[in-house]
């Protein structure tokens, strides 16, 4: 109130300037305001990564980069064609997001349902949540010898490492999330009688939901990171295979559309967690519903 | 609202040993006690291992079907005396005791805010208490229907709460409690956050709907309109630890409406109330602003 009094007094003794309020393009012409935003979003959103692709292709034709260790797209392009013919492309890409899509679900469901039980448990959480932040700090791949003496050179001990990873990514914050649910939230429900289960259901499950999200976008992100890491190390197949065989045997163009793939992929994999979020929080405002992006 | 006759004697005859003389305000409350309060007091851990002393000893009766508003300086415990009785907190020390029917949902409160679920519709959010409650799926529908109706929200059954205004969501929020037909409707400052208008327009409604079917009511307000508007009876309290003052019967007659506001008892009454709080406030001032 009182900070509002020197601007006003301040106004009345410039009276020469006249500010005008009125209706922008905005107001005036909504829809295709909008449309055109929307226009210049998309644009920019391809554009970008276009524009970048382009300054590579200039650069290795201009030879500012040695295109020996910088393959020309044009080269790519018959890497990729032999790959696919060949099959191994496909192959590849399968197998690295059959990987990835099964480590996630465990890992991320397991995160889920601890991070939830921890969330809403204090005991709980004083009994598990020191052991579980020391093994959150371990890096995994130190782990994959052990991984490997339990689970044999198979596929499960590929599913495991990427498991156990994105677990202690969606954990954690799903227990920051459900601890954040506001206490004035929970008390409406205690007054009407909630038992723990009916708490769980209609307060604490969906008010956490939307920290989940944000941590399980995350998470599928990292889990295509650790596939990759785990495919250079132990595979003999999958898009890191590819790559690690594409720099050894000096197949540059070979290793540079693999990580391109293992890109594209990635970006899918987070719009894939970010739509089913969407979907399942309908009373989130659009804007903030699961963060940026 | 009816009540047994074995319930009006019990708790009348309890309530005026406990009164012991505290308070001679209470004809009401003697005649068939719902909510009694006996030298309840609370305490809160502090830091450091001091305790802060909340409210207490608060004594009071509140009778069945009786609207009762209580008023106090900021920080003196009415919101806690208010949550004790939800069940929300524990006294420290005394006893609460509620008179209720096993029968039927004992009590229901609405809150100034983060009261009703943003992932709930509006028809989903007023369900929220009857489906706690185990009631049938068609009496769920019944009721629903009917609350948002009086509280003229059916247009905006299937929105979230995101998309209401501030005087909407409340109205929510007061269907919902009103849905489950609680014994007890406990309100905490819920019209604290609206603007002037809104909570005349909301206060009017609340004594219309509350009129219509008298459940008793605890309704904790900084507002001494609001408080005379609404109650039989406004109970002062002390500033912090909170006790009560003052409990003073509020003679309008029922059915009463808005144009109560413009008349000259309503006024006196009004400096009646400010100066029992003033001289509670006055020692706090200089710290106890800005709340």
């Amino acid at each position: 109130m009182t900070a509002l009094r020197p601007r006003g007094a301040a106004l009345e003794g410039t009276d020469s300037t006249v500010l005008v309020r009125q209706p922008g393009p905005q107001e005036l012409h909504p829809r295709r305001t909008r449309g055109r935003r929307r226009a210049l979003e998309l644009t920019l959103a391809i554009g970008i990564p276009v524009a970048l692709v382009g300054l590579y292709q200039l650069a290795t034709s201009q030879r500012w980069i040695d295109p020996r260790l910088y393959p020309t797209l044009d080269e790519m392009g018959r890497n990729t064609r032999d790959l696919w013919n060949s099959g191994q492309l496909w192959d590849a890409i399968y197998i690295s997001c059959k990987r990835a899509l099964i480590g996630f679900l465990f890992g991320a469901g397991g995160g889920a349902i601890v991070g939830y039980l921890m969330g809403a448990s204090r005991l709980l959480r004083a009994a598990l949540e020191p052991t579980l932040s020391m093994l959150y700090t371990v890096p995994k791949l130190a782990l994959l010898p052990v991984f490997l003496t339990i689970f044999g050179f198979g596929e499960r001990a590929i599913y495991v490492l990427i498991a156990v990873t994105v677990f202690f990514f969606v954990w954690i914050s799903t227990m920051a999330a459900v601890m954040s649910v506001a206490v004035g939230y929970r008390e409406a429900a205690s007054t009407f009688g909630a038992g723990r289960w009916q708490m769980f259901r209609h307060v604490l499950l969906p008010g956490a939901l939307p920290q989940v999200f944000v941590g399980l976008r995350i998470a599928a992100s990292v889990s295509i990171l650790v596939l990759v890491g785990v495919e250079f190390v132990i595979g003999s197949s999958g898009l890191g295979y590819l790559i690690n065989q594409g720099r050894n045997l000096l197949l540059l163009g070979q290793a540079y559309v693999c990580i391109v793939i293992v890109a594209v992929i990635g970006y899918l994999f987070m719009a894939l967690v970010r739509l089913i979020g969407r979907l399942l929080m309908p009373w989130a405002p659009e804007d903030n519903a699961i963060g940026p992006q | 609202m009816l009540v047994s006759t074995e319930d009006r004697n019990t708790a009348g005859a309890t309530s005026s040993q406990a009164l012991d003389g505290r308070a001679p305000h209470a004809p009401v409350a003697a005649a068939s006690s719902k909510v009694s309060i006996r030298g309840v007091h609370r305490r809160f851990a502090g830091k450091r291992g001091a305790d802060v002393h909340a409210f207490g000893p608060v004594d009071l009766e509140i009778g069945n079907g009786e609207f009762l508003c209580l008023i106090g300086p900021s920080g003196c415990g009415k919101s806690t005396l208010l949550r004790a009785i939800a069940g929300l907190v524990a006294p420290s020390e005394g006893s609460i005791e509620i008179a209720v029917d096993a029968a039927r949902q004992p009590i229901a409160m609405v809150f100034q805010d983060y009261g009703i679920y943003p992932w709930k519709t509006v028809e989903a959010n007023v369900r929220f208490g009857l489906q706690l409650a185990g009631v049938s799926r068609q009496e769920i529908g019944r009721r629903v229907h009917k609350w948002l109706e009086l509280l003229r929200i059916e247009d905006f059954a299937k929105a979230y709460p995101h998309t209401l205004s501030g005087g909407m969501r409340q109205r929510v929020a007061i269907a919902r409690a009103l849905a489950v037909e609680p014994q007890i409707l406990l309100m905490d400052e819920p019209f604290a956050a609206l603007d002037a208008q809104l909570r005349e327009i909301l206060q009017d409604e609340l004594l219309a709907l509350w009129q219509a079917d008298r459940r008793t009511v605890v309704f904790v307000t900084h507002s001494l309109e609001e408080a005379i508007i609404l109650g039989d009876r406004v109970a002062v309290m002390s500033s912090r630890p909170g006790q009560i003052v003052e409990v003073v019967d509020v003679p309008f007659e029922r059915p009463r409406t808005g144009a109560l506001r413009n008349r000259p008892e309503f006024g006196q009454l009004r400096g009646q109330l400010w100066q029992l709080l003033q001289s509670e406030i006055e020692p706090t001032r200089t710290s106890g602003q800005g709340e």
